[in-house]
């Protein structure tokens, strides 16, 4: 049981990274605009995650140093800089969208308008922060995130044409009626939101915070093959049942509610049930990941006493800086600011800072000073390779896309 | 303090700069934001002085983030022209992945900030004197 308990770091961590709100949002959208012919995009983003966070994760374990302290030592200490700050604002507007994400999952569950959660939402987070052990976080919100396998149900329970939904995926194309910078938008905006960094400042963190050792690396890696594929499957089911139920009657999708939808129709009361707990975990998920990891990267670049392992007395700057974030994310919040087209604004910003993130960690993963005999085997240098020219490409395209389709409507 | 005071020969820029620094609990103690050599009439030059904090990352950046960072850290320091936090390399005890002091964190000149934010702030937060549960 302790070893089936041992991979929730990866669940917690790709759930909250690949189904925050705006994902949940952005996933039903394409399925209902798209149908699964940007299936490719989650696919893609769900190896480069495991290629990298299992780097981040290895580094971690071995040197037991977290990804953003790389970062400055490896890009310097003025592009590191620059990498703080491009981190700490994508981080901090994910934070609000977040607090919001959890409070209309809150609303959709009680009727209670979500400006009216923010309060509670954001004391809930921070309470979290400051007194629940790291491990007991991740076990609760890990395992509350399963709750939306309860969407593969549904898409079993719709009986679909799975040969339309497989060759829909397997052929794609550009659909009629949209264009093609639409179609690439979205799909940067799926492959961003499975490799959103603030995945890897988390999960290295995390490895650190746990005392990870040497042979702890099977763990990083049952963690790093486990989770981040389960959330790759649980955004493309997400995507299938939205194009089951959305794409045949056009209805355009833009609220959390109608995420919901295609589940509640499925499976019935116990559906709806399962996805609100369901959402509620990824968002809260989301929202702890945001708010640590605004701490995390702030502390590391800076070498401040960092982590969840000491007394928040030992870690002073760590706790303010966690706190102000959480703070003024939650009046950004309560201005009623849109989550959904906050995080997918994010997402696309994240995109533009990618190669930032993942170089240092493959430099790293590289350095026999740091890391021994565990250094990149040849077959994760060639495949890591070929995503940093993919994450360069993402990069440099993805803003004049942004600008080109209006954020894709 | 023997003849050779550097005793290993380091790749300073490399091994040194931008590295954690761990008090002598273990504690995250700041980074090494800049260094001071000393030039010895009869031989190389040495590291003599850890600079770390603000004060020192400050002006090694330059430009306007420079600037900024260096401003931050005067307006914080009680001094009116504070220089850098220094630790004498005396104090080091090893280089390896973080350079590991033999001092505590409350000893050192860059640790004011940590302090303050502890005693105003975190302090007063009930709950801050235990680990989580």
């Amino acid at each position: 049981m302790k070893k089936l308990l041992g991979v929730t770091l990866g669940i917690l961590t790709a759930v909250g990274g690949f189904l925050d709100i705006g994902d949940i949002v952005t996933a039903s959208v394409t399925g209902a605009r798209f149908r699964m012919s940007l299936a490719w995009a989650v696919l893609l983003g769900v190896i480069g995650i495991v290629i990298f966070a299992e780097m981040a994760g290895r580094v971690a374990t071995v040197s037991h140093r977290p990804v953003f302290d790389l970062v400055r030592e490896r890009v310097g200490a003025r592009l590191g800089l620059a990498n703080l700050l491009a981190s700490y604002f994508i981080n901090f507007l994910t934070l609000a969208a977040e607090v919001a994400g959890v409070s209309l999952a809150l609303q959709l569950a009680s009727d209670v308008n979500y400006l009216l959660w923010i309060p509670l939402v954001t004391f809930l987070v921070w309470i979290v922060i400051w007194r629940v052990k790291f491990e007991t976080m991740e076990q609760v919100f890990g395992l509350a995130g399963l709750a939306l396998i309860v969407m593969a149900v549904a898409l079993w329970q719709l009986h679909p044409d799975w040969s339309s939904l497989w060759h829909s995926a397997s052929h794609p194309e550009v659909t009629s009626g949209e264009g093609a910078p639409t179609y690439f938008y979205f799909g940067i905006a799926l492959f961003g939101a499975t490799m959103t960094p603030y995945e890897v400042f988390f999960f290295s963190s995390g490895a650190v915070e746990e005392h990870w050792q040497r042979s702890d690396l099977i763990l990083n890696r049952a963690n790093v093959y486990l989770g981040f594929p389960l959330g790759g499957a649980l955004t493309l089911s997400l995507m299938a049942i939205s194009a089951v139920v959305f794409a045949p009657m056009n209805i355009t999708v833009e609220h959390l509610s109608q995420a919901a939808l295609p589940t509640v129709v499925a499976v019935g009361k116990i559906g709806l049930a399962l996805i609100l707990i369901g959402f509620f975990a990824a968002t809260f998920s989301a929202a702890l990941e945001t708010a640590l990891s605004s701490g995390y990267t702030i502390s590391q670049y800076f070498g401040w006493q960092w982590g969840k392992l000491v007394r928040p007395k030992e870690a002073a700057r760590f706790h303010v800086v966690v706190l102000v974030s959480l703070i003024g994310a939650a009046l950004l919040a309560l201005t009623a600011i849109d989550p959904v087209k906050l995080t997918e604004y994010t997402v696309v910003l994240a995109a533009a800072a990618l190669p930032l993130t993942y170089f240092p960690i493959l430099v790293v993963a590289n350095d026999p000073d740091f890391m021994g005999d565990k250094v990149n085997s040849r077959l994760s240098n060639a495949l890591a390779t070929g995503y940093m020219g993919i994450l360069v490409v993402v990069s440099v395209a993805t803003i004049p896309l942004m600008i080109a389709t209006k954020g894709g409507a | 303090m023997n003849e050779h005071p550097a005793g290993r020969r380091l790749y300073a820029a490399l091994q040194l700069l931008d590295r954690q620094i761990l008090d002598a609990d273990a504690m995250m103690a700041g980074k090494v934001d800049d260094l001071e050599f000393e030039q010895p009439s009869d031989g190389d030059p040495y590291v003599s002085t850890i600079l770390s904090g603000l004060g020192a990352l400050g002006p090694r950046l330059g430009g306007r983030l420079g600037r900024w960072l260096t401003a931050v850290h005067r307006r914080l320091h009680p001094d009116p022209e504070p220089g850098p936090a220094r630790i004498s390399f005396g104090v080091v005890k090893r280089v390896n992945n973080h350079v590991e002091l033999t001092l505590r964190r409350d000893e050192l000149e860059n640790n004011e900030l940590e302090a303050w934010a502890r005693e105003h702030v975190i302090a007063h937060v009930p709950g801050a004197g235990h680990a989580p549960e």
